[in-house]
């Protein structure tokens, strides 16, 4: 890479860092590893950026990279980690309830959603990215995205329907946003 | 009360913990990791000697020791060899070096280099930028005494620039200057008289945007430049990624550019040759070229400049080559490409064809990345690579020798020109990978 690459993608990621760490908390639930997350995709972003540069997508292959070191993350913990039972207790309305606050429950009802439903909720509410973009950076079809984040968001919304949270809604509507 | 989804992902990271993310470590991981991978234009070359690789010892495809399972990568259409070929070249015998330089911690601050080397023999050696040096200071250094000659204030500043001549009467310096484009930067060169010591920047006002660090001297004296034309395009969604997070990228489209050339003593001497090209080089006696680069290549281009005839003909990279490094001297064409990944096992390849189209020798391995200093008629190999056949390899285009000089390579970008066409450089790697070591030899 010339200085002047280097220069642009060092401006990039100084720039770009905060939110793609942002993101990653909310994949990961853990801002340690969100930053370890973050320094990985931002290396492949470097490996790439003659390209990127060219094609002016910058940051949606860097917002890409988190979620794939993420789902890359996660694939090798499952891996390493026994499996264990589903506790059908974590995450329901009542333990939710409990919680401290609204942003605390929401953190623990996600890290009970599989891993491509919470990036799909991810992408989709905090990244604001439209089904198809969600598709093409989880790589699926749109259909898949489509089915992903209804099972997500239901599963969220049975979380939240506790009296004490309030229910939970999408941009002030109860309905899929597509 | 009802909490809106947005909000509330929004309200969870509002209050972040401090950031330690440190984006010079990134960018140094990123750095090896492109170099472990390929596209450094890499420094280059070194020496030596002694074990022939004639065409006699030269194996064809299928016995080069890659591998006969399906998911190995094609074999080249050419006498083929790998690394495992290569002789031990032995200092005193093979090679001698002239002078080296140590950078203990690259890692954590810029340093000193050795830039290039003038025909009369010395060293350009460059110090800085770096903490307490904003601007680069320059010198010539006497391998034989050590001796270094510092130079009057460039005028460089901080920018990077690249040697495109170094010679007993003049240095030329390109250092472009970004004009926050999309692509391209403003031509500037800067060129110190060594009889005088005064430095001149020159700029030309007729010159288009330039592609940084494309400079060529022609053998007329003028400057070649290339000024981006077409891009090759990226597949939707970008390209597929490897487990690595290295971008699969083999087989693109190529980019172009047009060739322009300025003179390097009248700013207002410049001109657009009327040609669309992908790389350059020059020989004493031909300019050649391919259709593209940074891809598929396409035909290479031969030009006769005394006589302005031209012939063409097709490489025959594989298919899924692209071109990432391009040099020429004498009657022989240098190609680095990098061919695709199969399995754990990357084609990367060096080719060597004739300016008739006649195939010479490709190194095929993984990791290898061939550089052709202009003016040099010894082809730097690197070897990026995790086990024992990393390091520095050289091709003796006159000889037909192929030998190892070192069992590692730095990972920084270090080197320059040579000037004198049996001179190589390369670096090897010092503390623990933080810092390199800079050798310039010459070969027996």
């Amino acid at each position: 890479m010339s200085g002047r690459d280097e220069t642009a993608f060092t401006e990039f990621a100084v720039a770009s860092r905060s939110r793609l760490r942002s993101t990653a908390y909310l994949l990961c639930g853990d801002w340690d590893r969100a930053s370890d997350h973050v320094q990985e995709a931002l290396i492949r972003v470097y490996v790439n950026w003659p390209r990127l540069v060219r094609k002016g997508g910058e940051l949606a292959y860097a917002r890409r990279a988190v979620v794939s070191v993420f789902l890359d993350a996660a694939r090798k913990r499952s891996s390493r980690e026994l499996p264990a039972e589903p506790d059908p207790t974590r995450a329901s309305g009542e333990d939710v309830a409990a919680s401290v606050t609204d942003r605390a429950a929401l953190m623990a009802a996600l890290a009970t959603l599989p891993d491509r439903q919470r990036a799909c909720v991810v992408l989709r509410y905090f990244e604001d990215l439209d089904v198809r973009q969600t598709a093409v950076v989880l790589g699926c079809s749109e259909g898949t995205v489509k089915s992903q984040t209804a099972r997500a968001l239901a599963t969220l919304r049975a979380t939240f329907e506790s009296p004490a949270l309030g229910g939970l809604t999408v941009n002030g509507a109860r309905s899929l946003p597509w | 009360m009802v909490n809106d989804l947005k909000d509330l992902l929004r309200a969870n990271v509002s209050a972040p913990p401090p950031d330690v993310l440190d984006v010079a470590a990134v960018v140094g991981a990123g750095r090896r990791r492109v170099r472990a991978r390929r596209r450094v234009r890499l420094s280059v070359a070194a020496l030596a000697t002694a074990a022939v690789v004639g065409g006699a010892a030269l194996g064809w495809p299928g016995d080069d020791g890659l591998g006969a399972e399906a998911a190995a990568p094609p074999a080249p259409e050419a006498p083929t060899i790998t690394l495992a070929d290569a002789g031990r070249a032995v200092e005193g015998r093979d090679y001698d070096v002239l002078t080296s330089y140590t950078n203990d911690d690259l890692d954590s601050d810029n340093g000193q280099y050795l830039d290039g080397v003038t025909d009369d023999g010395l060293v350009l050696f460059r110090d800085g930028p770096r903490r307490g040096l904003d601007e680069a200071r320059l010198a010539l250094l006497d391998p034989a005494t050590g001796e270094k000659d510092w130079l009057p204030d460039s005028g460089i500043g901080s920018a990077q620039a690249q040697p495109v001549a170094l010679t007993r009467d003049r240095l030329v310096l390109l250092a472009p200057v970004d004009d926050d484009a999309d692509e391209g930067a403003t031509l500037v060169a800067h060129v110190f008289d060594r009889d005088d010591r005064t430095w001149t920047r020159l700029t030309w006002p007729g010159a288009p945007e330039v592609s940084p660090f494309h400079g060529r001297l022609g053998p007329d004296g003028r400057l070649y430049v290339l000024a981006p034309a077409t891009q090759g395009a990226v597949p939707e969604g970008g390209w597929p990624t490897q487990p690595g997070g290295d971008a699969e990228d083999a087989d693109a489209e190529g980019d172009t550019y047009d060739l322009w050339s300025v003179s390097l003593t009248d700013p207002t001497d410049a001109r657009d040759e009327g040609l669309r090209v992908g790389d350059v080089a020059f020989t004493d006696a031909a300019m050649v070229w391919t259709d593209r680069t940074n891809g598929d290549p396409g035909r290479v281009h031969v030009r006769d400049l005394a006589s302005g005839e031209e012939h063409a003909f097709d490489p025959r990279t594989g298919e899924r080559c692209n071109l990432l490094g391009f040099g020429a001297t004498g009657d022989r064409i240098v190609l680095s490409q990098y061919c695709g990944t199969y399995g754990d096992v990357r084609d990367d390849r060096v080719q060597v064809v004739s300016t008739e189209g006649e195939q010479v020798v490709t190194l095929q391995d993984t990791g290898a990345e061939g550089w052709l200093p202009p003016g040099s008629d010894v082809v730097a190999v690197s070897a990026h690579r995790g086990d024992d056949r990393a390091g520095t390899y050289v091709y003796d285009l006159v000889g037909d020798r192929f030998l190892r000089v070192s069992d590692g390579v730095s990972s920084w970008s270090l080197g320059g020109p040579t000037g004198d066409p049996r001179q190589v450089m390369w670096h090897t790697p010092e503390n623990r990978g933080r810092g390199a070591t800079q050798w310039l030899g010459v070969l027996r």
